[in-house]
């Protein structure tokens, strides 16, 4: 036993580590010993061992889901409507990639040029064209490829053409490092890499305090100047937008993400406009010039004018203001272009002609079939080649030569062929491997590294860090998607030489705090729409699991069936369950109904997100709008949420496992959700439209639950059970109970769930709280007069003001002969003035609502393209 | 010879579309031979937006929106061109067409030899949205291109045969067609008969582009000229170096001369659509009308006056 721990330590660093043979290993060199980055990692990475290291992996895997880091598989038509597809859990294996300081300045030195290099080669292909002039640049390799967007000519920001871009490096196994691809179009991934960050810091706390590596916060520092820089010239305080394609784009989450770090608005393109040569944000009723904005849609879908015409994504016009200047797309519409791996092979030349420098980091070996030598020797080489597309499009294709049959081979012959220009080979890389950490340990497995740059001056800053992606095979890490495998991620840390000082992304260590621009930003009238759902889809379902709570307590309580008052108010309650989630209210017509069936009514009704009025339904709904306003919210939320999809619409959703306290773990969610609304959102003009749904929909809710229970009589027993379930569901139960200390009667619960001002839950609490909101939210006109909401919210508040209890409890002397039919209880009497109080409130409620909706909701019509007007489709004879 | 071309389009909508953005090209842009003398666009309802530019191909773009709600858009572009001495065209050939093919080829931009003009003819020799260059266009090209043979008479056998083996057929195709729709069909309009000229002639690796513009219909003997019966007009051009762009009619098989306008050339269609937009609606349908009058008028520019004629300048970009 004794002897075993001098055994580990025989078998090296990190608990029996082996590396591939004849592959470089970023941790273990040659000799078997840690390369010097790692040193430290490894010990550390030994003295956790792996169990604990699985602990580790699971803890990061939480903090991930918690904090809502997802990727979305990518669509099949980028252009069309969004629809909901299953978001993938973000990946992350939580053991840190290590660069040593000397090798990561090297790196630095040779990506910063590659950028400033591809930002050069930009400006000239939208420019001047001086390099297809002199022959650097063969003209079919930048006009035939899809990315080159003529639409896009001559149009220049400020500063660097190109104030963005990431450079993916691999290491071969020689131990050489590579430029693979080089990413211009939305270079991705940065967000995710700060994530990894956090993540990795909070899961190897000590790790991270006793490894000095370099921050990545000041990186999103400097991409906030750039951003300012590329600014039209003369806008000193510019408005910076982030566009995204929506929330079901692949990279959604990093895009809110980014939106709320850097402190800009997150849009998509129907929320921007554009008139008077200038592209507008649809705020709250009002339109707010936009001067920068942070593309995240792919060029060729931004402007559905002059670019895709089916383009959902876009804004029309986008285009003829970036021509005009007064707005800088970043990066510029067409940078795309860049990343058309034909350029590779030129890049040395270029360097030398544009920079007069050679180039410091070479290029894996590529060769562009646009050239005849070069398609000679890809024909001729096939089987030992990467062969791919110039271009991204959706039909882009990587084939690796050697695993082709002799038939496959032919045929991208003959494609090749067809289309020379359109078709590169590329020499495989063995790529390197780093200590994945798997269920069986730590494994080597191959890794490709994105770096990021931007632009600063005249150069370009680099992201001490890097986004890491491995995988078991070489195959695997170069073909990342639909290989049959999930991405899986890993952060990188770059040693710092000496301690840095402590700054977050706010701090500036070196320089006076400068004062940021603190105008409130006003939410997009589409945010504020979601917003408003997101208040009152969260009542909604909490309403309605109060409800259901109800409904399962009384089911237990009378399941024998043995006491009449007790089926009699179950009857009633159901029916109420009904009526509020929209049902048909058929559950008291058909005595004979087996229990089961009931129980599959109300199951549909918690589980079923296809069920429309459940409450599956309205917390995806709620999930929905909350996507939508990602940036808006804060971190924690996605923590309630992943709870919630737990509960009722993950795979497990409708298992019956779960049902044992669901209700009870899912009002806990929704209440977190308030409480997390309530206490973490600023009170901003998002937050009260959001309070406007809230309280809208909880009086609705209330209103909802009253009509549907006490606007009719039954014998005193049922009425009693009746009142208390309401007083339950309508969580007043305590109140009332220390309030009247009685049994539950009609007046004193109407007292108390309509018109108490100090009752959290009553109606009259609830217009209170409306008529601030409505009020803080109004528009009105120059005179000042009330607008039609505040109006409608006025009519209500008052009618209930006015209300006179004891009328309105009048009960009919007469049996109400259609409901006791239905319920089998002769003694069934409605309360008429009640039920029509009741529904003239939620009238009032309902056209508020609607109200609400027009007056600050734009809701801009579907795009279309104009149909095209035929050209020569008439006569054409020329009768000479 | 001069023309006044008035082009009107109107799109009519059911239900109302909140805005329009759209991008014309329907002013003729000057070029050897022809002269824009005067040009007007009136858009109802009056834009918010409206502005000219050039694009990449040098054609003129005008950028307009439409903010404020409607149910018909009308487009009415007024223009008086001078046509003349277009048909500068050698008469006999000057090269041969491998030998054009060729030069094309390697044409460079700078050092001994340098030819700008051919080196930025090699993007007219390319894939574009609508020309996709095959083996079955260098087949069907063939029987026109015989070895050695002058490149302008290869060019004006291909275009008679074209005219010759296709039928002139409104409807048999749409402004989206391809050129494999057109051999399918062997019927076609005008758009479609260029797009098939440019696609062999690319497949042989010569440059060629898509000209839009203008043709004048002259009524029969004896017979008034009736209004709005002129069409817009599409051709293809060739390159030949050395020499230029030659302009070519496969539709009505012939060179393009004096009674022709050109408003815009490039790749294919798609680059140079005399209308394009984005409207915001929830109608899915509309209205459409387009009328065009090529009217000959005297060459000192004199315009007769037309009751019809706009007088309405209020949105409309001028030439100075």
């Amino acid at each position: 036993m004794s002897s075993e721990p001098a055994t580990a330590a025989a078998l090296g660093p990190v608990t029996g580590y082996r590396p591939l043979p004849a592959v470089y290993d970023e941790m273990i060199d040659g000799e078997g010993r840690a390369r010097e980055p790692w040193s430290h990692v490894g010990r550390l990475i030994d003295g956790l061992g792996v169990p604990e290291l699985a602990r580790r992996r699971g803890e990061a895997a939480r903090l991930l889901t918690n904090d809502g880091v997802q990727y979305q598989p990518s669509p099949a038509d980028p252009g069309a409507a969004s629809e909901v597809r299953a978001p993938q859990r973000w990946e992350l294996d939580p053991v840190p990639v290590m660069l040593g300081s000397g090798q990561w300045a090297e790196l630095e030195l040779g990506v910063i040029q590659r950028a400033e290099l591809l930002s050069l080669i930009l400006a000239d292909l939208y420019g001047r064209r001086l390099l297809l002039r002199s022959g650097l640049i063969p003209p079919e390799l930048v006009y035939d490829h899809p990315s080159f967007l003529r639409e896009a000519d001559q149009i220049l920001i400020p500063g660097s053409q190109l104030p963005l871009c990431a450079v993916d490096l691999a290491r071969d196994a020689g131990g050489s490092w590579w430029a693979l691809t080089d990413r211009a179009q939305t270079p991705s991934g940065f967000g995710y890499a700060l994530e990894n960050r956090v993540v990795v810091s909070r899961v190897f706390p000590s790790m991270y305090r006793n490894v000095q590596a370099h921050r990545l916060a000041p990186f999103f520092r400097t991409l906030r100047s750039a951003l300012r820089a590329a600014a039209p010239r003369g806008v000193d305080e510019p408005q910076i937008v982030v566009l995204t394609p929506g929330p079901w784009s692949e990279t959604a989450f990093e895009h809110a993400f980014l939106a709320s770090y850097l402190g800009y608005a997150l849009v998509e393109g129907a929320d921007l406009t554009v008139r008077g040569g200038r592209v507008w944000l649809r705020s709250l009723g009002q339109l707010e010039a936009v001067d920068v904005i942070l593309r995240r849609v792919d060029s060729s879908y931004c402007d559905p004018l002059e670019l895709r015409s089916e383009s959902l994504l876009g804004v029309p016009g986008l285009l003829e203001t970036c021509r005009l200047g007064t707005v800088s797309v970043v990066n510029p519409i067409g940078s795309g272009v860049l990343e058309n791996p034909s350029l590779l092979p030129l890049l040395p030349r270029l360097c030398q002609h544009m920079l007069g420098q050679s180039l410091r980091l070479p290029s894996v070996p590529t060769w562009w079939c646009g050239e005849p030598d070069d398609q000679r020797y890809v024909l001729a080489h096939l089987e030992q080649l990467v062969v791919k597309t110039t271009s991204r499009e959706p039909d882009a294709q990587t084939l690796l030569g050697w695993e082709l049959s002799a038939a496959k081979r032919d045929e991208l012959r003959r494609r090749i062929e067809a289309r020379p220009h359109s078709w590169v080979g590329q020499q495989p890389l063995e790529l390197s491997t780093v200590p994945a950490f798997t269920d069986r340990g730590l494994e080597p497995q191959h890794m490709l590294m994105r770096t990021y740059l931007v632009a600063r001056g005249e150069s370009y800053t680099a992201m001490p860090g890097a986004l890491a992606r491995i995988a078991p095979t070489t195959r695997g890490a170069l073909i990342n998607r639909g290989a049959g495998h999930r991405a899986v991620y890993k952060d990188v840390w770059v040693a710092a030489s000496e301690p840095e000082e402590l700054t977050g992304f706010w701090l500036r260590s070196d320089q006076p705090i400068e004062a940021e621009p603190a105008a409130e930003l006003l939410p997009t009238s589409r945010a504020a729409e979601n917003l408003f759902w997101f208040g009152r889809y969260a009542e909604r379902a909490e309403s309605l699991v109060r409800l259901l709570r109800v409904v399962e307590d009384r089911t237990n309580d009378f399941a024998d069936g043995m006491t009449p008052a007790g089926n009699a108010c179950l009857r009633t309650l159901r029916d109420a369950l009904a009526e509020v989630s929209g049902g048909d209210a058929t559950s008291d017509d058909d005595h004979s109904r087996v229990d089961a069936q009931l129980e599959a009514e109300l199951q549909a009704l918690i589980t079923n997100p296809a069920r429309p009025g459940g409450l599956a339904y309205a917390v995806r709904r709620l999930r929905d709008a909350a996507y939508r306003v990602r940036d808006q919210l804060s971190a924690d939320t996605w923590l309630v949420f992943s709870a919630l999809e737990r509960e009722l619409l993950g795979p497990a959703g409708g298992a019956a496992e779960q049902a044992p306290g669901r209700l009870a773990r899912v009002l806990s969610s929704l209440l977190a959700l308030g409480g997390l609304t309530a206490e973490s959102m600023t009170r901003d003009q998002g937050w009260r439209f959001m309070n406007v749904g809230r309280r809208l929909e909880r009086a609705l809710q209330m209103l909802g639950l009253l009509r549907s229970t006490v606007t009719v009589a039954h014998d005193t027993a049922t009425d009693s059970l009746v009142l208390e379930s309401v007083l339950t569901a309508a969580e007043s139960i305590i109140t009332y109970r220390r309030r009247y200390r009685s049994h539950a009667q009609l007046d004193t619960l109407l007292d108390l769930l309509l018109l108490a001002p100090d009752n959290p839950r009553s109606v009259a609490y609830q217009l209170e709280l409306l008529t601030v909101d409505v009020t803080a939210v109004a528009r009105r006109d120059a005179a000042g007069r009330l607008t039609h909401a505040e109006r409608l919210v006025l009519e209500a508040s008052t009618a209930l003001r006015l209300a006179d209890l004891c009328p309105l409890g009048r009960v009919d002397e007469l049996p109400d002969a259609a409901a006791s039919v239905a319920s089998g209880d002769g003694q069934v009497r409605s309360r008429p003035e009640l039920a029509a109080f009741l529904e003239h409130l939620t009238a009032l409620l309902k056209r508020s609502a609607d109200a609400v909706d027009a007056e600050h909701f734009a809701h801009p019509l579907p795009q279309r393209p104009l149909p095209p007007a035929d050209t020569g489709h008439g006569i054409y004879l020329r009768l000479v | 010879m001069a023309y006044r071309v008035i082009n009107r389009t109107e799109y009519r909508y059911p239900s109302t579309v909140s805005a329009s953005f759209g991008e014309l090209m329907m002013l003729p842009r000057d070029l050897p031979g022809q002269r824009c003398l005067r040009s007007a666009l009136t858009i109802e309802p009056e834009p918010g937006d409206l502005r000219e530019r050039v694009d990449f191909f040098g054609n003129r773009a005008t950028y307009f929106a439409v903010l404020d709600p409607h149910t018909r858009l009308s487009v009415i572009a007024d223009c008086l061109v001078r046509v003349r001495g277009r048909r500068a065209q050698p008469s006999s050939d000057p090269i041969g067409w491998e030998q054009a093919r060729d030069r094309v080829r390697g044409a460079r931009g700078s050092g001994p030899g340098a030819d700008l003009e051919a080196l930025d003819a090699r993007q007219f020799v390319l894939n574009s949205p609508l020309v996709t260059l095959s083996t079955q266009l260098v087949d069907y090209a063939t029987a026109s291109f015989k070895p050695e043979l002058g490149l302008l008479d290869a060019v004006r056998g291909l275009a008679s045969r074209i005219h010759r083996d296709f039928e002139y057929l409104p409807g048999a195709t749409q402004v989206t067609s391809t050129i494999e729709d057109v051999l399918r069909c062997r019927a076609g309009v005008c758009q479609d008969f260029a797009h098939l000229a440019i696609g062999c002639l690319r497949s042989l690796g010569l440059a060629a582009r898509y000209v839009s513009g203008y043709l004048e219909t002259r009524p029969p003997p004896g017979k008034p000229r009736l209004v709005g019966v002129d069409v817009s007009h599409a051709w293809f051009s060739v390159f030949l170096p050395g020499t230029g762009w030659v302009d070519m009619d496969p539709t009505n098989d012939q060179l393009v001369d004096d009674h022709y306008v050109t408003t815009a050339w490039g790749r294919d269609y798609t680059d140079v659509p005399p209308v394009k937009g984005v409207i915001f609606t929830q109608g899915d349908r509309q209205d459409l009308r387009v009328s065009v009058d090529v009217i000959p008028v005297s060459e000192d520019g004199i315009v007769p006056e037309d009751a019809e004629s706009s007088s309405d300048n209020e949105a409309s970009v001028s030439e100075p």
